[in-house]
């Protein structure tokens, strides 16, 4: 499955932003079978927290569907 | 302070906090809770730009679907689903098969737009039918799914009588128009009605909307527009079977269904108790003679 | 077309300018939305609820006859019942969009809506049909532990009551929605299924049965059902056509519906079982034919009732029909 790395720039419910590194932002909502749960990830956006982002094309939808989220150790800033 | 959770999502602002009941000013409406709110679309006066369509997708982060043409007039958004929670409808009226009208009645007779959005039923038949209790009543007198307890079983998709909640089969759960709950909740009027240039979706306290559109309805008879009525207020189409009233209802100048919308739709928990009940007679009557078949001798 | 309606005392001012539906829809676009179901996954758990449900009531009701050559057919009952606990929780899990919050079923009971209402039955079923199944195995293994036949007896009472809501809830739950073809014949719907379930419950029972006095009279109790069934669906068809929805008839769903679980699952059964026994004779053969024949009409009953539902929502002038002002409460009476 395909991967993103970026960091968690908007939530909405199920659904978030995920803006990469090159400052592109991307639309995602959790996968039914992802184990993240919609509320963590208002506090990941507020840390700001660089993720990794596992995911599928979405349905019908110009979106990703993420089956994990991961936190990444922040790249020595 | 009244700092919307929000606020921090956005740091290029150079407001250092939210104006403090914002909707005062945008839609001339205090939003307290314990009130009731909602819609008054009045398709005379939509134009069709479906910038209701947009700030709805943009606030509530809302991915695009259904991608490609319908063919049916100006209308590729196509219906209400779990990721599209404003949809423009289009009807030609005249001016179609190559004949272009050269007068046209006031207001739109020839070309009907209508901002179609969840209702906000009073009793509301998606809230009724959830097994889990997802869909809630909150404290504006809306519809809300709380997408942290919704399990997809989507049974309060066939319940609305309006077509309106979806399940999306992207996150497998329920998903309809929120009222903007969490802007509310930060003392802003609704992304569609803010964003709506002629004033064609308008927010405010219902009762306060009803009494507008009435007497929008007396104006549009004074100048002309007979047909102009409302759908969704208490006694009118749109609020039967039990339905009571639609907090986000409508003024049309045609047919409900000429837009996709029921005459008379029905509260479908009306049916339980006549169904449960006929079923539970019907075993009944059925157990009885059982046991007088099985317990017969004579065999 | 409904009969007009226009100058019913009954219909409000407001309506009566839409009183009649002029065919008019929005590009042909559906107007409702069918409910995202497999029809075969939550139809086969309906069939099962149906299914362990009668087979509970007909093993409780005759175990209280107390005759000895009816008690192959309690125990087998006990045993049926199993499956809706079982096999049926796991399709019902299965067709959920998020299957991990199944659980969440259980937070709330709600008296407006039947899928909150059959969670709560098929729980009260499930605890009581368990236990009764269990007492039974244990009375069967140890003959001497007199108290495991009368637990399996005892529990069969509450399990036999959850049983019957168990078996017609399935009714209600399509009814209050929506949906034309069925929302317009709750009462009936909830007949029909509440008749097909006991006539499931029996056929199972008959088919297992070598003592052919307890046959016969199994043979009975589904000829009765069936009998009811057969009255209904003709009475259901008639609800569909006042309404104005037969029109969704006229697809695949409503064919097999018309053909499979009315001709061949339920007239069919209904006759063979009438024939052998007006002849008199009553060879195993022709019961297990009309049993299986009942099983599978069952079966095909509750899918093709589920996709039938969907295919009158996706039709914009079955379901505008429907939501005329004649079909209120209130007018249709
Ligand atoms: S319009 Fe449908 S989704 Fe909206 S509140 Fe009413 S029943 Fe629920
Ligand atoms: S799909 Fe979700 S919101 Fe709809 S009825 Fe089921 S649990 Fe409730």
């Amino acid at each position: 499955m395909a991967t993103m790395d970026g960091r968690i720039t908007l939530v909405q419910e199920s659904r978030f932003q995920l803006t990469d590194e090159a400052g592109v932002s991307h639309l995602f909502t959790l996968s039914p079978w992802c184990a993240a749960e919609p509320a963590q990830l208002r506090p990941l956006a507020h840390s700001q927290a660089p993720v990794r982002v596992t995911y599928k094309a979405g349905v019908d939808v110009i979106g990703q569907v993420a089956q994990r989220i991961d936190v990444q150790a922040e790249a020595g800033r | 302070m009244n700092d919307h959770p929000r606020i921090s999502d956005f740091s290029g602002s150079d407001l250092d906090r939210m104006i403090p009941d914002e909707s005062r000013f945008t839609a001339g409406v205090l939003i307290e809770p314990g009130k009731s709110y909602g819609f008054f679309t009045d398709t005379t006066v939509c134009i069709g730009c479906k910038a209701c369509e947009v700030a709805c997708k943009e606030w509530n982060n809302l991915p695009a679907d259904h991608i490609g043409l319908t063919g049916q007039s100006f209308d590729n958004t196509g219906e209400l689903s779990a990721n599209t929670w404003r949809h423009v409808a289009f009807v030609e009226k005249s001016g179609c098969g190559g004949v272009r009208d050269n007068s046209e009645a006031p207001y739109q007779s020839g070309w009907l737009m209508l901002s179609d959005v969840c209702k906000h039923c009073h009793n509301a038949p998606c809230l009724e039918a959830c097994p889990t209790g997802a869909i809630f009543r909150t404290e504006f007198d809306t519809v809300v799914v709380q997408q942290d307890i919704c399990n997809g079983c989507g049974y309060c998709v066939p319940a609305c009588p309006f077509g309106v909640v979806a399940v999306s089969e992207n996150d497998g759960k329920a998903h309809k128009c929120t009222l903007c709950y969490d802007r509310l909740k930060g003392g802003l009027e609704p992304a569609c009605s803010k964003a709506c240039p002629t004033d064609s979706i308008q927010f405010g306290e219902l009762s306060d909307l009803q009494a507008r559109a009435a007497v929008r309805v007396e104006q549009l008879h004074g100048q002309g527009v007979g047909s102009a009525y409302l759908y969704g207020t208490p006694g009118a189409p749109g609020a039967t079977g039990g339905l009571e009233h639609l907090n986000a209802f409508f003024l049309l100048t045609d047919r409900p269904e000429v837009y996709n919308f029921p005459v008379a739709p029905t509260r479908a928990s009306n049916r339980v108790a006549p169904s449960l009940l006929s079923g539970l007679l019907t075993v009944a009557a059925l157990a009885t003679a059982a046991s007088f078949i099985l317990s017969s001798r004579d065999r | 077309m409904n009969e007009p309606f226009v100058g019913a005392p009954e219909i409000a001012a407001s309506l009566k300018p839409f009183a009649i539906y002029d065919g008019t829809t929005y590009y042909g676009r559906q107007q409702l939305k069918p409910w995202p179901f497999e029809a075969n996954v939550v139809g086969g758990y309906i069939f099962l609820a149906g299914l362990s449900g009668s087979s509970q009531i007909l093993a409780t009701v005759a175990a209280a006859t107390g005759r000895r050559e009816l008690d192959g057919a309690v125990r087998r009952g006990r045993y049926l019942s199993l499956l809706a606990p079982t096999i049926g929780s796991a399709l019902l899990v299965y067709d959920l969009h998020t299957p991990k919050r199944f659980y969440n079923m259980l937070r709330v009971a709600k008296a407006t809506s039947p899928m909150s209402i059959g969670t709560w039955f098929l729980m009260g079923f499930s605890a009581f049909a368990v236990a009764s199944a269990a007492g039974r195995a244990g009375a069967d293994r140890w003959p001497r532990q007199r108290w495991m036949k009368s637990l399996s007896t005892a529990a069969g009472v509450p399990a036999a009551l959850a049983g019957s809501g168990l078996c017609t809830y399935t009714a209600a739950l399509l009814s209050a929605t929506s949906t034309p073809i069925w929302a317009s014949a709750p009462a009936t719907l909830a007949i029909r299924f509440g008749s097909s379930s006991i006539a499931t419950g029996a056929a199972a029972l008959a088919l297992g049965e070598t003592d052919p006095a307890a046959r016969a009279k199994l043979d009975d109790v589904q000829l009765c059902a069936l009998a009811v069934e057969a009255v209904l669906s003709a009475v259901t068809k008639g609800h569909h056509k006042r309404a104005g929805v037969e029109g969704a008839y006229d697809s695949l769903p409503g064919r097999i519906e018309q053909v499979g679980a009315t001709a061949l699952g339920v007239l069919a059964p209904l006759g063979l079982l009438a024939a052998t026994r007006a002849m008199g004779r009553r060879p195993r053969a022709a019961s297990v034919a009309a049993g299986i024949l009942t099983l599978l009409g069952s079966a095909t009953l509750r899918s093709s009732m589920l996709s039938l539902g969907n295919v009158s929502a996706r039709r914009p002038d079955v379901s505008l029909q429907f939501s005329t002002p004649g079909n209120l409460p209130e007018v249709r009476g």
